[in-house]
């Protein structure tokens, strides 16, 4: 008998890397119990309302007492893969807009298909917590160009297609450094 | 006490709760517990969340035992309460105490 295999996937995303094992360990357990007193689907419906349950708490605390150090240095890193993922970004633009100007749908697939192998590539180089990490990153690159458009900054004022681009960025890391996570734990 | 440790209601529970299961108090027996005696069922995201403050105002300490197959081969939390969390319970109790002394329930209307 095994919990449900997406459930068991979204505990590994959400779950702060110190606690993890705890968190899965004791849903597995009560999963168990469930299974062995009232059958699989009451102990999947039960894993499944649990994790779901969970979500908000679970990323609202970290056991992580990272030094000061070690919080530098994975700022830095994602100072770094941020800098990368814009310069790989432009490159593409630059060769595809030489081929020619394709579909909306196409230019942000390819975009976001980039920051979703960016967000993996962050969260393999800082090991611990990948998913908030590149969260935050993602949320840094975007509000670089937010505060400047807010604050009426002329050289900041793009179409509405530009910041849809734009805020995708969020999700498309947060995917790649999901599916790392999973990759790693399960 | 200062203002930032008082217990909130949950926080409360837990704590009481890691002190009835003494040496058998981690994640899924806390959890199982608060459901029994309260009727309350916690999702355990919301139970390890509030174990962590705990922790962190030094009310409760933990450790890390050894991996079980009944877990899928993954270990477990251990809590115990700690000396500050006993304080806590006592000083959480005397104020209740305090603010019920006078007050007639059978009374009161709502």
């Amino acid at each position: 008998m095994k919990p449900p295999a997406l459930a068991q996937a979204l505990v590994a995303v959400i779950a702060p890397a110190s606690d993890y094992e705890i968190v899965a360990g004791d849903l597995h357990e009560e999963y168990l119990r469930i299974a062995s007193l009232r059958g699989t689907k009451a102990a999947n419906r039960r894993y499944w309302a649990q994790t779901l349950r969970s979500i908000p708490s679970l990323l609202s605390y970290s056991r992580s007492n990272a030094s000061a150090p070690r919080r530098v240095g994975v700022a830095l890193i994602a100072l770094a893969v941020l800098l990368a993922m814009l310069a790989i970004d432009t490159a593409v633009q630059t060769v595809f807009e030489g081929v020619g100007q394709g579909p909306h749908w196409l230019w942000f697939g390819l975009h976001w298909m980039i920051a979703v192998v960016f967000g993996a590539i962050l969260a393999l180089l800082v090991r611990t917590d990948g998913l908030r990490v590149a969260f935050w990153t993602a949320l840094f690159l975007v509000l670089c160009f937010v505060i400047p458009a807010v604050a009426g900054h002329p050289g900041s004022q793009a179409p509405l297609v530009a910041w849809i681009l734009l805020w995708g960025v969020i999700p498309a890391m947060c995917s790649g450094a999901a599916i790392y996570q999973i990759a790693r734990r399960t | 006490m200062a203002k930032g440790e008082y217990l909130g209601e949950f926080e409360h529970i837990v704590l009481l709760t890691v002190l009835r299961l003494g040496e058998g108090a981690y994640g899924a027996t806390i959890r199982a517990e608060i459901e029994h005696v309260t009727g309350r069922s916690p999702a355990i995201g919301a139970v390890h969340a509030t174990l962590e403050r705990l922790e962190r105002k030094r009310l409760v300490s933990s450790w890390i035992g050894e991996p079980t197959a009944e877990r899928g081969g993954k270990a477990k939390r251990h809590f115990k309460v700690e000396a500050d969390g006993i304080s806590a319970l006592k000083h959480a109790r005397n104020t209740l105490e305090r603010l019920h002394s006078g007050v007639s329930l059978r009374d009161a209307t709502a």
